[in-house]
């Protein structure tokens, strides 16, 4: 195969919500996505990092046309997929996974674990009964939740959360679908499994050349984990670059100010106040004219007040920020 | 700050399940001191929720047995009666984020209703005094009137852990039990969460068992550590201790997991499988995947060894034995 391939083109992608306060009144407008462009090549991976309701998972679940896109086109192996019918869409979850963010949401809470992973052999027609047994008990080993038999027999509100985030994980894993979403998927879980998962789907990723976005706050793990960072901000891509270059020469003030609040593991901590930019995320319904972390950014200048375009500062570096826009 | 608010001995927590008796928490013993925040870390699975929930007693359906003592400022609480545990203790001395809380806002629901919601339903207060309150509460973690008449969606992530917060604090407890507090924010807002944690804690003379499995994260609030494996604390210390004196096998092997973003160092897992709490490892629970692992550790259960000032460890390193 391959390895130049694009497998998955985004173009001025929208995602608008809409939400009315009352029956009948005027609509208003989410703007949870709102305008992205890039392309992810065949096994490769992008960490998609950013603030708390930037639209990341809008995003994902956009991509995996679990949403509708407002505008914009969305390109899979080179076909159009921004507006598929029923039957194509089947066709396409089974192409791709999504590991859901929440895992306290994301399971049924009538079935077993054993079950849920089932689910999705059962759907696609996969395996006799033994074959579908075997592929399940190896998923639940490799998200190390062992001994299966004590897990398998288990309803989701018997797992801890880390428990279920793992379950979430094998049953996205066990079609082997060429490109995952994982939408925050160890969030809730300790460093030693965390490297652990993320191995394992490194492993999976080049075993079966799978594509990857890595949704994700958790600026440490990335590093070991893939070959491009997007730093998302209020909807919009503000910087883009491979992993090393973007944590060693981060251009954006956002990315700045999000790489130095990293913690690091010391117990002097306890006894001072952070320091974090002032001010909170924009509001997606009327998000600020120009450049949408202008009002927290501390070189904020008066032509920050009209949207500055992505640039492509150094090769395969871009930025969204007036600063370089010379 | 010496005196000691909380107190548990021998509280352990079993679950029945199909393939048997799963022991959640075994033998936990600690002491929580007035305004002091112990952190609990420790893998997934290993406890943590169960000894939280266990405090506040809120036990699942399939719960086989719970026992030991909890004295809640010398008064022993985990004999009371439900009704007047209800009345007396859960949420208005002890309260507590729960895992995940900050998703579980009711879509339909204006946030001022839902912080208001634990005074009106736990404590019988009427619903103009607590929407007051609920907005004096708000205000004080930092979400403006404005944004008190709003619902969840319109919010950010970082605001609705503020809600939760603020659901938690409206009872004015004593003790908040933070479960996982943070581990769904970015590390901007985490930083300002903490923030308001410790400006919190500072005001109100708080209390905080703080859950996490996040090492970097504990350090932010962290007085004391207990670390927990296999549903066992297997070694409490000064915050300062964790960090650069662990004494357990695991807490060390657990530090050597973590990454960090300005030191470039090999991070290393530990080896194995997390253990069966149904049939889990004889003696010391961690030894099958200890790279310190002695004869000894397979064959006796370590006491708790008293490794320094206020410093306890259930492990035999460091320790002469026959
Ligand atoms: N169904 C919906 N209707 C209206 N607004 C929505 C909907 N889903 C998400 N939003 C809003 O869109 C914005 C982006 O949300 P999204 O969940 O994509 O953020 P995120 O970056 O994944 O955040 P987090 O890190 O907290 O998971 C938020 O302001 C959110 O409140
Ligand atoms: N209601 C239940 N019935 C049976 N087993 C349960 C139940 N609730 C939890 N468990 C099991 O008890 C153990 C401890 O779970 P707990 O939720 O306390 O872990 P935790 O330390 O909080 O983990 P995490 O960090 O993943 O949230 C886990 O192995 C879990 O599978
Ligand atoms: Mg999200
Ligand atoms: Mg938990």
């Amino acid at each position: 195969m391959n390895n130049n391939e694009v497998l998955l083109k985004i173009e001025n992608l929208r995602v608008w919500f809409e939400i009315r306060k009352r029956m009948l009144s005027q609509p208003l407008y989410v703007r949870a996505v709102d305008g992205i462009n890039f392309e992810l090549k065949k096994g490769e991976s992008i960490s998609l990092v950013g603030e708390s309701g930037s639209g990341k998972t809008t995003l994902g679940k956009t991509i995996i046309r679990l949403y509708e896109p407002t505008s914009g086109k969305i390109y899979f192996d080179g076909i159009d997929i921004t507006n598929l019918n029923s039957k194509d869409l089947k066709w396409y979850r089974k192409e791709t996974g999504l590991i859901q963010q929440d895992p306290f949401g994301a399971l049924p809470s009538h079935f077993t674990v054993y079950r849920i992973l089932e689910e999705p052999l059962l759907i696609h027609k996969i395996g006799t009964v033994e074959e579908r047994r075997k592929r399940i008990f190896k998923a639940l080993e490799d998200v190390k939740l062992t001994p299966v038999e004590d897990f398998s027999s288990k309803y989701p509100h018997m797992l801890s959360g880390g428990q279920m985030q793992r379950v979430v994980i094998a049953r996205s894993l066990i079609m082997r679908p060429k490109l995952i979403i994982a939408d925050e998927p160890v969030s809730m879980l300790d460093a030693s499994v965390r490297i652990e998962i993320l191995d394992l789907l490194k492993e999976l990723q080049d075993k079966f050349h799978m594509s990857l976005i890595y949704i994700t706050h958790d600026l440490a793990t990335v590093r070991m984990f893939s070959n491009w960072i997007f730093i998302m901000y209020a909807g919009n891509l503000v910087e883009r670059a491979l992993t090393n270059e973007l944590l060693n020469n981060p251009l954006h003030p956002y990315t700045k100010a999000l790489l130095s609040a990293i913690p690091d593991p010391d117990p002097e901590n306890r006894k001072k106040l952070r320091e974090v930019p002032p001010g909170e995320p924009p509001n997606l319904i009327n998000p600020p004219p120009g450049c949408r972390f202008a009002p927290r950014c501390q070189y904020a200048m008066e032509i920050c007040n009209t949207e500055p375009q992505e640039i492509e500062v150094q090769s395969k570096h871009w930025v969204k920020c007036w600063l370089f826009n010379k | 700050m010496n005196e000691v608010i909380l107190k548990l001995k021998n509280f352990s927590l079993s679950y029945k399940t199909r393939k048997g008796i799963l022991e959640a928490v075994k033998n936990a013993d600690f002491e929580l001191k007035k305004g002091e925040t112990l952190a609990i870390v420790g893998e997934s699975g290993c406890g943590k929720s169960s000894l939280a929930r266990g405090i506040m007693r809120l036990f699942p359906r399939n719960l086989e047995k719970v026992s030991g003592e909890i004295y809640l400022n010398g008064e022993e609480i985990l004999s009371l009666d439900e009704e007047s545990y209800r009345k007396n203790i859960r949420w208005s001395k002890i309260s507590m984020v729960f895992q995940g809380a900050m998703n579980s806002l009711n879509p339909v629901l204006k946030v001022v209703y839902q912080v208001a919601e634990p005074l009106m339903v736990h404590m019988k207060i009427d619903k103009e005094t607590a929407f007051k309150k609920a907005k004096e509460i708000l205000s004080l973690v930092g979400i403006s009137e404005s944004f008190s008449e709003r619902y969840p969606f319109e919010l950010s992530g970082g605001m609705k852990q503020r809600v939760v917060i603020a659901m938690a604090l409206i009872t004015n407890p004593q003790i908040v039990i933070l479960d996982e507090p943070t581990s769904a924010l970015d590390i901007i807002t985490q930083a300002n969460i903490m923030n308001l944690l410790k400006l919190l804690k500072k005001e109100f003379n708080l209390s905080y068992i703080f859950i996490t499995h996040d090492i970097a994260t504990a350090s932010e609030l962290a007085d004391r550590v207990a670390v927990m494996y296999a549903g066992e604390i297997v070694e409490i210390s000064p915050a300062e201790s964790f960090y650069y004196k662990p004494a357990h096998g695991y807490t060390m092997m657990l530090l050597n997991s973590v990454p960090t973003l300005k030191i470039d160092k090999k991070l290393r897992s530990i080896p194995g499988t997390p253990p069966s709490l149904i049939s889990p490892p004889k003696a010391c629970r961690f030894h099958p995947r200890c790279q310190f692992v002695m004869d000894i550790c397979k064959i006796k259960e370590p006491p708790m060894f008293k490794k320094d000032e206020e410093h306890f460890a259930k492990c035999y390193i460091g320790e002469s034995h026959e």
